[in-house]
């Protein structure tokens, strides 16, 4: 290399560090992240719901629950009192009133419930608002987790095919530690059987709380 | 504001693979026409005949932080969507000290023996078998790994965040630093580096 060449070389370089230079001497005054409120899009909000792009399904966080996938946060909306009596596995206690300043972070896939589903919609707005794009309500709440997946019904006389999604029902409900039932005359006539204890699923390959730990990243 | 474009829904989970599949094997690509293909080249920075490898490495962090900080600033991307890994400080530095370990001893690391291997390198083979045993182990080990693992949780933090500091002086601190360590990169080459053209190969 002669040195000329040398020269020119070490010329390119030194272009690059000014440059380097002058944007780093620009980002002195940026201010990067946005504040905490955004304005939302109501148009965006409003095809969201209606593509149901805004819910997950019980049955589907079910399976989540089973896999032992921690690529998720679920927060149970209701009181301290209701989730010590029970709760769906892997759920954190965040009440509703908390939830702004409960410290998740927007970059986290969110999954809120409450009891019949209207103050996790709720809660979900306001998750908007605040500039949060992967959050999630449990769609129908606990209630329709407690009619799909604790409790799943058939009438005795079903079909073949319903029979097996039954058996299939049924195997999730033993999971979770709920009952199974099968009534001649529909579900009216049944009694609600007893709830699980917390922290019990029969299979046993969940943990009570989930590591933090995403798939995303390096 | 659009980015990132994944948050953003402009494309779904198969896209996203798609395009990784595209990024990985450009990013392999110029790996390989760098010369980090090479464990000779690799090993050279530690010999600190060639700092090629240091230079490359922290020019793609200085190119990336001053891209990221400048499209937030303009609203393009909006950083608080961004994953960030969580820290754990004891697993994070032990398992520095072991990547190094491995870095200097079998002269690869985890991208680079990948290139390797994509070049039919018998050593490069050799290194990334161990990459999946070593995996392996650490999985049948995991249960008295655990409190290792998961020790010194501190969540997702960032330098402004650790040094209390404003987020622009950081970004200029760094870059700061960066040229004050490509000029000493560049002394350090003059004094101990191979004469003549290109890596020792």
């Amino acid at each position: 290399m002669t040195i000329r060449d040398r020269w020119s070389r070490l010329s390119l370089n030194q272009e690059l560090a000014a440059g380097a230079l002058a944007l780093g001497f620009l980002a002195l005054f940026a201010r990067p992240y946005r504040s905490d409120v955004v304005p939302l899009d109501v148009r965006e909000l409003a095809a969201l719901i209606e593509e149901e792009k805004d819910h997950v399904d019980v049955g589907d966080l079910a399976a989540w629950i089973v896999e032992g996938r921690s690529d998720y946060r679920l927060i149970d909306l209701r009181s301290e009192d209701e989730y010590a009596a029970y709760h769906i596995p892997t759920a954190e206690n965040i009440v509703l009133s908390a939830l702004p300043d409960a410290g998740l972070s927007p970059n986290e896939k969110i999954v809120l419930y409450s009891d019949g589903g209207i103050h996790a919609y709720q809660a979900w707005m306001l998750m908007r608002a605040k500039g949060f794009r992967t959050i999630y309500t449990m769609k129908g709440g606990l209630d329709e987790w407690k009619a799909a997946v604790l409790f799943p019904t058939m009438a005795e006389n079903a079909p073949a095919a319903e029979r097996a999604r039954f058996e299939r029902a049924a195997a999730m409900s033993r999971f979770f530690g709920g009952t199974p039932r099968t009534g001649g005359a529909g579900t009216a006539t049944l009694q609600t059987p007893e709830m699980p204890k917390v922290e019990a699923p029969a299979g046993g390959a969940v943990l009570t709380k989930p590591k933090k730990k995403k798939k995303e990243g390096c | 504001m659009n980015a990132p474009f994944f948050k953003f829904g402009l494309f779904g989970e198969e896209a996203s693979l798609i395009l990784a599949l595209i990024i990985g094997v450009g990013f392999g690509f110029f790996l390989e026409r760098a010369g980090f293909g090479s464990a000779r080249k690799l090993v050279a920075q530690f010999y600190l005949t060639d700092l090629a490898v240091f230079k490359v490495m922290f020019t793609a962090i200085l190119t990336a932080m001053l891209g990221v900080t400048l499209l937030g600033w303009t609203g393009v991307l909006d950083l608080s969507q961004v994953y960030l890994v969580p820290t754990y400080w004891a697993p994070q530095i032990v398992g520095g000290l072991v990547l190094g370990a491995g870095f200097v001893i079998g002269g690869y690391c985890p991208g680079t023996s990948m290139a390797a291997v994509a070049t039919g390198r018998i050593d490069g083979m050799i290194y990334a078998l161990g990459i999946g045993g070593g995996t392996l182990v650490f999985a049948g080990l995991f249960p008295w790994l655990k409190g290792l693992y998961l020790a010194g949780s501190a969540g997702p933090l960032t330098l402004p965040q650790l040094l209390h500091l404003p987020y622009g002086l950081v970004v200029f601190g760094v870059v700061i630093m960066a040229i004050g360590c490509f000029y000493a990169a560049s002394l350090i080459e003059a004094r101990f580096g191979a004469k003549g053209e290109g890596s020792p190969e």
